[in-house]
């Protein structure tokens, strides 16, 4: 049954003769005769790896809480997209905002850039300027989904969209229930609650400031100074009105600047702040550590203006490098995000973010932060004019920053401050 | 762990793209085929370091041809750009070899930089498929209570390593700079250097637990639950290592110092964690024994208190010369050897009456006991000299055989058979 000894000597000698490359042509040849034959291979595909890009916001560092939030809220597309794409599978990278357009810019010089960018609007519209994503081919029944103030924030040489509009996050209001019963509805109840021996925190970065130009009426002049007009007089009186209310509440004892978002949050949680801004993202973290104790509001108003708080309207933006096989499962999956049920599913899901989709009701009666969700995406359409003036990259954005740190900490007066910030934001990029 | 390894399986899905496939096989094939060309000799007139500088022009060929296609060739220069970084580290070897020893510069080559290269490079790469703040935070698993992930693990094992390996020649340049100030011997600087690499790695490894979050407490639960291990299953290699420490403070086995290992001078090379490296001079033998043993066993040594060896030869005179001249023609031969030292003064001894000479021992003084065999053999020539010169002969033994006389009538046994 052996055989005679010497011939398998002889086939031993042979064998150990053979190259490592001569070895593995043989095996994969081998391998792939099996495979035919058995009829393995019409039956077995390989799977499309989806690379998405997803942008992180600036003041919230990367650790396990943060991908482990994006990534359950993303895993619930992934999998309503696997049961219409099976053989589909995803791999996320995360990046802070400020560095997502270099990420990409290196890894499509490669030839390794992502099939989709979940990024904010203008950076969707900064990638496609910078020739580091394809337009998004959207039809026309697809485009009137979308309300058109938030497709104008994306739009890029007049029709080509930067990306398709996936969802909306807010800014809003959270604050301890135990110790504020009622939010402040106004910015003068604001000062009035740190008044009253209430801990008030406020993020300093003007991008977390914004809201209370709307509520102090200064939202016009800032508007008409970005597009290089000289302000109305009542515009002017309405920055000056809003830099003053910034060094008002900067004199009070118990209002808190903060040099950033997460460090307010935190303070929150530990019960040293009783009030803070919030980005709707944050607030599973804060219901993990608050608890019951979490309440949600939009934020203030003033006495005849509404807050105007910068939401930030998260788009799929198509990468260069995507094979023809990942663009169409890239294209798919951006209009299953689009799908009225995917935005269902995902706002009442998660309740960080709202639909972009109009079709869309959100259920505002059935809950209360879904609400201040709705009315913060409604005061927030006072920025959208400046959100599209004034891109994250634009220069005048750290100039304006610097004013107002002088006035918070009471540097400059006011007036002076009104002037310079119109100075400022007249230059132009 | 699952996490991580599923990302990396999901790397592969890049190859679907033809011009990930294209650079990759631009470069990559390149690279082999300069290999190739190198090993078989290809192109005569190139010279052996020649290949590459070949192989990456026509890559860079390659990447202009991409360019001019609008095919993305980023990553085909990243690789081209690592090769190149390979090849300048081959070169640096030859560099360095013109101002350090070959051992060093293997080290130096083997242990840090390609080691430092590689992991830089993986990292370009890794930078370019994936986020790696993202793949930091890939969680592992608990220790002590802290949560272990790719980043701190990666971070740690890093600044250990670099500790481990890197401090040696901060250590050696301390030790040296000690042993300028408070003027020590060589064996104690090997020694202060040695101590100072086993603090610096101590302080790296508490400084990685620290950077861990690892709490106190738990380090000293790890500690106690360690030394009941110990006590067990690593009872030799923590006996080995104490060895090592206190054999370093008791200075009797340091580098430097010269042991006699079976009857053979060897010089301690280096005392490791585990075991002792020893050098012999008689056929370049490196021995590497247990601390344990040293620590244990009795040994002989010529470095304790100085460097000094007492040395010997012996030889025959014949009878009918004078013992007195014998004596002086010996202790004078033995200091005009150039290495036998003076002071002490070699001295002479009649040892014995043999049976074919006189029996004398030469006994002198050497500075450095690792160079005793070519020394006596430097004596014993002049001694020949001495001898040949004076007239004095060495004698050997001589046996004659006288053949048996048998009884009257029996045959003679052959004169020739008789020696």
């Amino acid at each position: 049954m052996m055989g005679h000894p010497s011939r398998w000597m002889a086939l031993l000698v042979r064998f150990r003769r053979l190259r490592a490359g001569r070895l593995l042509a043989a095996l994969t040849a081998a391998l792939s005769a099996g495979l035919t034959l058995s009829g393995c291979i019409p039956r077995w595909q390989l799977p499309t790896t989806l690379y998405i890009a997803v942008g992180v916001s600036n003041d919230q560092a990367i650790d396990s809480e943060v991908v482990q939030d994006v990534q359950d809220k993303l895993r619930q597309l992934e999998t309503g997209f696997q049961q219409l794409y099976p053989n589909t599978v995803f791999q996320f990278s995360l990046y802070p905002e400020a560095e997502i357009v270099e990420a990409i810019r290196l890894r499509t010089s490669r030839g390794l850039g992502p099939d989709l960018a979940l990024v904010n609007g203008d950076t969707a519209l900064r990638l496609l300027h910078e020739g580091l994503t394809d337009p998004f081919p959207a039809t026309a029944e697809q485009i009137n989904a979308f309300d058109p103030g938030e497709l104008r924030r994306i739009r890029a040489r007049g029709s080509e969209l930067a990306g398709l509009p996936l969802l909306l996050q807010t800014q809003l209001s959270c604050f301890n229930r135990e110790r504020l019963a009622t939010p402040p509805a106004t910015v003068d109840d604001v000062l009035t609650t740190a008044a009253d021996g209430i801990p008030i925190g406020l993020p300093a970065t003007i991008e977390n400031l914004f809201w209370s130009a709307g509520s102090l009426g200064a939202v016009a002049g800032i508007d008409q100074a970005s597009m290089g007009q000289e302000p109305s007089k009542e515009g002017k009186a309405g920055i000056e009105r809003w830099l003053r209310w910034l060094q008002n509440a900067s004199y009070q004892q118990r209002v808190l600047f903060y040099s950033n978002q997460p460090q307010a949050e935190a303070d929150l949680a530990s019960g040293q702040l009783d009030w803070i801004t919030c980005r709707s993202t944050m607030l599973p973290r804060l219901r993990r550590k608050m608890g019951q104790r979490l309440g949600v509001a939009p934020l203030p108003d003033g006495d005849t203006s509404t807050a105007s708080p910068i939401n930030r309207l998260r788009v799929l933006a198509l990468g260069r490098n995507s094979s023809q096989a990942g663009r169409k499962r890239a294209v798919a999956f951006g209009r299953f995000g689009m799908n009225p049920l995917t935005q269902r599913n995902l706002t009442l899901g998660s309740q960080i973010y709202l639909p972009t989709n109009r079709l869309v009701r959100v259920p505002v009666m059935s809950s209360a932060v879904l609400a201040a969700m709705e009315t913060a995406s409604q005061q927030g359409r006072q920025a959208d004019q400046l959100v599209n003036l004034l891109h994250s990259s634009d220069r005048r954005i750290e100039l304006v920053q610097n004013l107002i740190n002088e006035v918070v900490f009471g540097e400059v007066n006011p007036q002076q401050a009104t002037d310079r910030m119109i100075q400022i934001l007249r230059e132009g990029p | 762990m699952k996490e991580l390894l599923l990302e990396i399986l999901g790397w592969l899905g890049y190859l679907e793209r033809p011009e990930v496939a294209l650079q990759l096989a631009l470069s990559l094939g390149l690279l082999s085929l300069t290999r190739a060309a190198r090993h078989r000799r290809w192109l005569r007139r190139v010279p052996y370091l020649g290949y590459t500088p070949v192989g990456l022009m026509l890559l860079a060929l390659g990447c202009l041809v991409f360019r001019w296609i609008a095919i993305p060739y980023g990553l085909a220069r990243l690789l081209g750009g690592l090769w190149l970084g390979w090849y300048a580290l081959n070169l640096l070897d030859r560099l360095l070899a013109r101002w350090l020893p070959a051992d060093r510069v293997k080290q130096l080559g083997s242990r840090l930089l390609r080691p430092l290269y590689l992991i830089a490079a993986a990292m370009l790469l890794i930078r370019s498929l994936d986020s790696l703040q993202d793949l930091a935070v890939i969680q592992f698993g608990q220790l002590l209570g802290v949560s272990i992930n790719a980043g701190k693990l990666f971070n740690s094992l890093l600044v250990i390593y670099l500790v481990l390996v890197g401090c040696g020649p901060p250590a050696a340049g301390l030790a040296w700079m000690v042993q300028r100030a408070l003027r020590l011997g060589d064996g104690s600087r090997k020694a202060l250097e040695l101590m100072l690499q086993y603090l610096v790695v101590g302080l790296g490894l508490v400084g990685v637990a620290i950077h861990l979050g690892v709490n106190t407490t738990g380090l000293i639960a790890v500690a106690g639950g360690l030394s009941v291990g110990l006590g067990f299953g690593v009872k030799e290699v923590f006996s080995n290592f104490v060895s090592g420490i206190w054999l370093l403070f008791e200075g009797s086995v340091r580098p430097g110092e010269v042991l006699m290992i079976d009857g053979d001078p060897c010089e301690v090379r280096r005392l490791g964690l585990r075991a002792t490296l020893l050098w012999r001079d008689r056929d370049n033998a490196e021995l590497l024994i247990p601390n344990q043993a040293f620590f244990t066993e009795a040994a002989t040594t010529y470095t304790a208190s100085d460097r000094m060896r007492r040395s010997q030869v012996s030889v025959g005179a014949a009878y009918h010369h004078n013992p007195d001249q014998v004596i002086a023609l010996l202790e004078a031969t033995a200091l005009a050897v150039p290495r036998v030292l003076s002071d002490p003064a070699p001295k002479a001894l009649l040892l014995s009456y043999g049976d074919s000479s006189i029996n004398y021992a030469l006994r002198f003084w050497i500075a450095n006991p690792m160079t005793n065999a070519g020394i006596c053999s430097e004596v014993n020539q002049a001694i020949w000299t001495a001898f040949q010169r004076e007239g004095i002969e060495i004698p050997f033994p001589q046996q004659v055989q006288y053949g048996m006389t048998g009884p009257p009538g029996s045959p003679q046994p052959d004169a020739n058979r008789l020696r």
